[in-house]
C-alpha cells in the first residue's frame, strides 16, 4: 500500500473572475504513474503551476510528504524534489544541450563566486563529472542527442527537444516529475518513442512519481497506473484508464452533451 | 518661503492666491503629464512594449508647430484662427504619422526581440529625434521663443493670476483625455485596442486587424504627444530640443505609478507625480532641480511597495 | 595536425601584428584624410581577411593556443605604448578607451549575460569618479582603497535603486536607470558640496609612494607620465576581462544566462532570480566604479558633464556595436565610437546622431552586433564553438 506523496485539499485558483481550480481534492500516490486528463480549459496545467509555486492558489492546502507547501516559491519546491516540463517548450534554444540539461541541476552544483572565479581546477572536475552525468541520462533516450551536448539547443529536433526538457526535470533526480503534454506536436511514431523513454526513465529512478497531462489516449493507456480526470476544475472521476474510458460522464465532458 | 526659484518672498504673501496658484500650475503639469503617460500605457498595452521616443516626440510637435507658425507669418498670414488651426494640423498630423511610421518599421519587426533590444531602440531614435532637431533647426540648441497663439489676458484674484491661455489648455488637455476615454471604451477602434492589448492572439483570430491596431494605436498615442508638446510650448512660451527626454522619464514614471497598461492608471499617475512635484516645491526651500529628483524617488519607493502600480498593471505571460 | 596547429598560430601572430600596426597608424593620424585612407584600407583588410578564411584562423590559433596569444597580446600592447611613449594625448587617449572599455565589460555582464537593463553607465562611471574625487582629496585613506571606494559606492547606488524593483518585469529596472541616469547630471550641478558645474579637481594617483604622475625613465628614455596610467588601466581591463570570462565560463554564467532567457523556467529549477540578477548588476557596477575613480585620478578633474545620459547611451552604442554578450567585440567597437569622432573632426558635432543610427540599424538588421557571441565552452577549446 503505497503513501500519499503529494495531497491537495479544497485547491481554488482564481485569475480576477475566472475560476481555473474549483476546490479541487486530489492525491497523488508514491511511486505511481498518473494520468491527468480532461478537456481544455479544466485546470490541469493550472494546477501543476500551483503546485511548482508559480501561482499562489486561492484557497485550499498542498501537502508534500507531509508538509504545507502551498506558500513555498518555486526555487523551494525544487528543492524539494519536485520538476516539471511545459506545455510550451521553455527551452534556452542559444545554449547548447548541455547548459539545457545543467540548468535542471542548479541546487546541487556550487554557486559560489569564490569557487567559480578562483578555484578553477575543482571547478574543471565538477563540469567533466557533470558533462558525464548529462551524456549518460542524454543516453538513455537517444543516442544522437547525447552526441551533441554542445550543439545549441535550437538546432536539434522537435523530439529530441522534449528529451533534452526531461533531461533537464530527471538530471536533479527528483521524487516527483510533472510531465504537461510531452507528446504535443508529435507524430504516433514519435509518442510512442517518447513513451518507451518515459517507461526507461521509471526504471533509471526507482520509485519516481510521475503525473503526465496528456491527450493521446493509447499513451495514456499505456503508461499509466491511475488516472483522473478533471473538469472546470474539479475532480470528475478517478480509476484505471479502462475504468474512466468507460464513464459516461467522462464522454460527456469531453464530447459534450449527446 | 521661497518660490520655484529660491527667490525669498514675504511672509504675508503666504494665502490662498499664492497655494492655488501653484495647485493651478500643478493642474495644467498634470494635464501635459497624463497626456504623455496615455501615451505610454497605450503602447505597452498594444505591444509591450516601452516606446522611449515619445518624449521627443513631443518636442518634435511643438517644433514643428513653432515652423508652421513662422511659416504662416512669413507668408503673411496673420488671422489668430487660422495659425492655430494650421499649427495643431500640421504638428498633430505629421506627429501621428511619425508614430505610425516607427510602429511600422523600426517597432513591429523587432516585437519578439527581447524587451531591452526594443528599449535601446526606442532610445536610439529617441536620440535620432533630438539629436536631429538640435543639429538641424537653425540655432535649435537653444532654447526658440513659441509664439502666443492662445489669448493672452490675464485676470488677477489677489496673489492669484489666471491667465487666459492656461485656463484655455488646461481645459483643452482635459477635454482629449476626456475623448480618448471616451474613443478606448465607446468605439470600435477603442474596443480593437483593448482587445489587441488584452490577447493579441485570439484578437487576430477573431479578425482584428493587428498591424492596424498598432499603427493606429501608435498614431493615436504620437498625436497626443505633438498636442502635448504644444500645450507645453504655449505654456512655458518656448520650445527646447532637451525637454523631451525629462518628459519622457517622467511620462513613464507616471504610467508606472497608475499600472502600466492602464488608461486611468495614466491618468492618475500624471496628476501624482505632477502633484508630487508642486509639494515639493512649495514645502521645500531647494532648487528646482530637485523637485524631479524627490518625485522620483518617491516613485521608486511605491514601486518597491505596489510593484505593479496603484491601480495595476496588465499581466500578458502565459505559462 | 600540428601542422595545422602551427598555421593557425602564425595566423593569429601575424593578425595581431597587422591589428597593432593598423591600431598605431591610427592613433598617429594627424589628418582627416590619411584617416578616411586608413579606414578604407582597414575595412578592405577585414573583408579580405573574413573571405579568405585568415580571419577564422587566426581566432582558431587564438583559442587553441591561448597562452601563446595572451602573450603576444602583452606584446603588442607594450609595442603600442613604447610608439607613444612621448604623445600626451594619444596616451590619454589610450587609456581613456581601456577605461570605457572596463565600464562596457561590466555593462555586458549585466545586459548581456543576466539581462539586467542598465541606461546609466556613465551615471555609474561618474559615482566611482566623484567618490574618488572627495576621498582623495579630504582624507588620508590610500589610494588603491580609493579606486575600491569608487566601485563600491557605485555598487551601492546601484543596489538601492534597483533592489526594490527586481521582482517586477525588466521595463522597471530599465526605467530606474534612465532616470538616474537623465538626473545624476542635474543632482550634481545643483550641488555645490560637489563642486557644481564647474566640478571639482582630483590629486593624482599614487601607489605605496609610487606616483603615476611622474614619469617614469627606463634605460635613459623617458616616457610621458601617461604610460603609468595606461599600464596600469591595461592591468585593470586585464583584470575585469578575465574574470568575467571566468563567470561566463562557469555555473554562474549558466545561471545569469537562464535568468537573461526565462525567468520562469528558471525559478521552477532552483534558480534564484533576484540573487543573480543583482549579483550580476553588483559586479558590472563594481567595475564601472573603479574605472571611474580611475579615470577621475588620471585626469585630474571631475565635472558633470562627462557622466549625462547621452555618455550612457554611447557605452551602450559600444555594446551593440562589439555584440552584445561578447568580450573580445568592446575593444574594436570603443576604438570606433570613441576615436573616430576625434580623428575625424567633420562628424564630431554629429556623432550621437551617427552613433544613434547606427545602433538602430545593427539592431534592426544584425543585433549580434558585428561580432556575435559564441557558444559557451566551459573549457576553452571544448565541443564546438561556434
Amino acid at each position: 500500500m503505497s503513501s500519499t506523496l503529494l495531497e491537495c485539499r479544497g485547491l481554488t485558483m482564481k485569475f480576477g473572475g475566472l475560476v481555473a481550480l474549483n476546490e479541487l481534492d486530489l492525491d497523488i500516490r508514491a511511486g505511481e504513474v498518473l494520468g491527468l486528463l480532461g478537456p481544455n480549459g479544466s485546470g490541469k496545467t493550472t494546477f501543476f503551476n500551483v503546485v511548482t509555486g508559480i501561482y499562489a492558489a486561492s484557497a485550499g492546502a498542498i501537502r508534500y510528504e507531509g508538509s504545507d507547501i502551498s506558500k513555498l516559491s518555486p526555487q523551494q519546491i525544487n528543492r524539494c524534489g519536485i520538476t516539471r516540463t511545459f506545455q510550451r517548450s521553455r527551452l534556452c534554444l542559444e545554449l547548447s544541450v548541455f547548459d539545457n540539461i545543467m540548468i535542471g541541476d542548479h541546487q546541487r552544483l556550487n554557486n559560489g563566486l569564490w569557487f567559480n572565479l578562483m578555484q578553477r581546477a575543482r571547478l574543471e572536475t565538477q563540469i567533466r563529472e557533470a558533462v558525464d552525468r548529462a551524456r549518460e541520462l542524454a543516453a538513455t533516450f537517444s543516442r544522437t542527442l547525447s552526441e551533441k551536448l554542445f550543439e545549441p539547443a535550437g538546432s536539434v529536433t522537435m523530439i529530441d527537444r522534449r528529451r533534452i526538457e526531461i533531461c533537464r526535470a530527471l538530471i536533479s533526480q527528483p521524487k516527483l516529475l510533472l510531465l504537461d503534454e510531452p507528446s504535443a506536436g508529435m507524430t504516433h511514431e514519435e509518442t510512442r518513442e517518447l513513451m518507451d523513454d518515459i517507461l526507461l526513465v521509471r526504471k533509471r529512478i526507482p520509485g519516481l512519481t510521475v503525473v503526465i497531462i496528456e491527450h493521446e489516449m493509447n499513451v495514456i493507456e499505456r503508461i499509466t497506473n491511475r488516472c483522473v480526470v478533471l473538469n472546470y476544475g474539479r475532480r470528475l472521476c478517478e480509476g484505471t484508464y479502462r475504468e474512466i474510458a468507460s464513464n459516461a460522464d467522462v464522454q460527456q465532458a469531453y464530447l459534450g452533451q449527446s | 518661503m521661497r518660490t520655484g526659484n529660491g527667490e525669498a518672498i514675504p511672509v504675508n504673501a503666504m494665502d490662498i492666491g499664492f497655494i492655488g496658484q501653484h495647485v493651478w500650475n500643478g493642474v495644467m503639469l498634470g494635464v501635459i503629464y497624463a497626456m504623455v503617460a496615455v501615451g505610454f500605457t497605450l503602447f505597452f498595452g498594444v505591444l509591450d512594449v516601452i516606446k522611449f521616443s515619445h518624449g521627443d516626440v513631443l518636442t518634435l510637435g511643438g517644433f514643428v508647430g513653432l515652423a508652421t507658425y513662422l511659416g504662416l507669418q512669413r507668408a503673411g498670414v496673420v488671422s489668430p484662427l487660422i495659425q492655430l488651426t494650421a499649427v495643431l494640423a500640421a504638428s498633430i498630423g505629421s506627429m501621428a504619422l511619425l508614430g505610425a511610421l516607427i510602429a511600422r518599421y523600426l517597432v513591429l519587426p523587432m516585437r519578439n526581440a527581447p524587451a531591452f533590444i526594443t528599449l535601446l531602440i526606442t532610445l536610439m531614435i529617441g536620440t535620432v529625434i533630438r539629436e536631429s532637431i538640435r543639429l538641424f533647426y537653425p540655432n535649435g540648441s537653444n532654447p526658440q521663443p513659441f509664439p502666443q497663439l492662445l489669448p493672452t489676458h490675464s485676470s488677477h484674484l489677489g496673489s492669484f493670476t489666471l491667465r487666459t491661455d492656461t485656463l484655455i489648455l488646461v481645459a483643452a488637455g482635459v477635454t482629449v483625455i476626456w475623448l480618448v476615454h471616451m474613443l478606448v471604451n465607446h468605439t470600435r477602434l477603442g474596443l480593437a485596442i483593448r482587445a489587441v492589448a488584452q490577447d493579441s492572439e485570439t484578437a487576430r483570430i477573431m479578425g482584428i486587424n493587428f498591424r492596424w491596431v498598432v499603427l493606429a494605436t501608435f498614431g493615436l498615442g504620437s498625436g497626443l504627444a505633438a498636442l502635448a508638446g504644444l500645450m507645453n510650448g504655449m505654456f512655458y512660451s518656448e520650445v527646447y530640443f532637451g525637454n523631451g527626454l525629462m518628459l519622457a522619464v517622467i511620462g513613464f514614471s507616471a504610467a508606472v505609478i497608475g499600472g502600466l497598461g492602464n488608461i486611468y492608471g495614466a491618468i492618475l499617475g500624471g496628476f501624482l507625480f505632477a502633484a508630487i512635484q508642486i509639494a515639493t516645491v512649495v514645502v521645500l526651500p531647494l532648487p528646482s532641480a530637485y523637485k524631479e529628483v524627490i518625485a522620483f524617488g518617491m516613485v521608486i519607493v511605491l514601486l518597491a511597495f505596489k510593484p505593479t502600480g496603484l491601480i495595476g498593471e496588465k499581466s500578458s505571460e502565459r505559462v | 595536425m600540428a601542422q595545422k596547429n602551427a598555421t593557425s598560430l602564425l595566423a593569429a601572430i601575424v593578425g595581431i601584428a597587422l591589428l597593432t600596426g593598423f591600431s598605431i597608424y591610427a592613433l598617429h593620424a594627424e589628418n582627416e584624410v590619411s584617416m578616411l585612407i586608413l579606414l578604407a584600407a582597414g575595412l578592405g583588410g577585414a573583408f579580405v581577411a573574413h573571405k579568405s578564411g585568415f580571419a577564422a584562423r587566426a581566432t582558431q590559433g587564438l583559442q587553441t593556443h591561448r597562452q601563446a596569444g595572451n602573450l603576444c597580446i602583452v606584446f603588442a600592447f607594450a609595442v603600442v605604448v613604447l610608439v607613444f611613449r612621448n604623445d600626451h594625448f594619444a596616451l590619454l587617449q589610450l587609456a581613456t578607451l581601456l577605461l570605457y572599455s572596463a565600464v562596457c565589460i561590466g555593462l555586458n555582464l549585466q545586459i548581456g549575460y543576466c539581462g539586467v537593463m542598465n541606461f546609466a553607465g556613465a551615471a555609474f562611471f561618474g559615482v566611482g569618479a566623484y567618490t574618488a574625487a572627495v576621498l582623495a582629496t579630504h582624507t588620508q585613506v590610500p589610494h588603491p582603497l580609493v579606486l575600491l571606494a569608487g566601485g563600491l559606492a557605485a555598487a551601492l547606488i546601484g543596489s538601492v535603486l534597483l533592489l526594490p524593483v527586481l521582482r517586477t518585469r525588466g521595463h522597471y529596472a530599465a526605467l530606474v536607470t534612465i532616470a538616474f541616469g537623465t538626473m545624476f547630471r542635474s543632482f550634481l550641478e545643483v550641488n555645490d558640496t560637489l563642486g557644481g558645474p564647474q566640478g571639482l579637481t582630483v590629486p593624482g594617483l599614487q601607489i605605496l609612494g609610487w606616483k603615476l604622475s611622474d614619469g617614469p625613465e627606463l634605460f635613459g628614455v623617458s616616457f610621458s607620465f601617461y604610460v603609468n596610467y595606461v599600464i596600469l588601466a591595461f592591468a585593470l581591463v586585464t583584470a575585469m576581462f578575465i574574470l568575467t570570462k571566468r563567470i561566463k565560463r562557469s555555473w554562474i554564467g549558466l545561471s545569469l544566462d537562464a535568468v537573461r532567457i526565462d525567468e520562469t523556467a528558471a525559478s521552477t529549477f532552483g534558480i534564484h532570480i533576484v540573487r543573480w540578477k543583482i549579483t550580476a548588476f553588483v559586479i558590472g557596477n563594481l567595475f564601472a566604479g573603479i574605472a571611474g575613480a580611475f579615470f577621475a585620478m588620471m585626469t585630474g578633474f571631475v565635472a558633470p558633464t562627462n557622466f549625462t545620459l547621452a555618455d550612457s547611451l554611447i557605452l551602450l552604442s559600444i555594446v551593440v556595436l562589439g555584440g552584445i554578450g561578447n568580450l573580445w567585440g568592446i575593444l574594436p567597437a570603443a576604438a570606433i565610437v570613441l576615436l573616430l569622432p576625434e580623428k575625424l573632426q567633420a562628424i564630431q558635432e554629429y556623432r550621437f546622431l551617427l552613433y544613434a543610427v547606427a545602433v538602430i540599424l545593427i539592431l534592426l538588421f544584425r543585433p549580434q552586433g558585428i561580432f556575435p557571441r559564441r557558444l559557451r565552452a566551459f573549457i576553452p577549446g571544448w565541443g564546438n564553438a561556434r
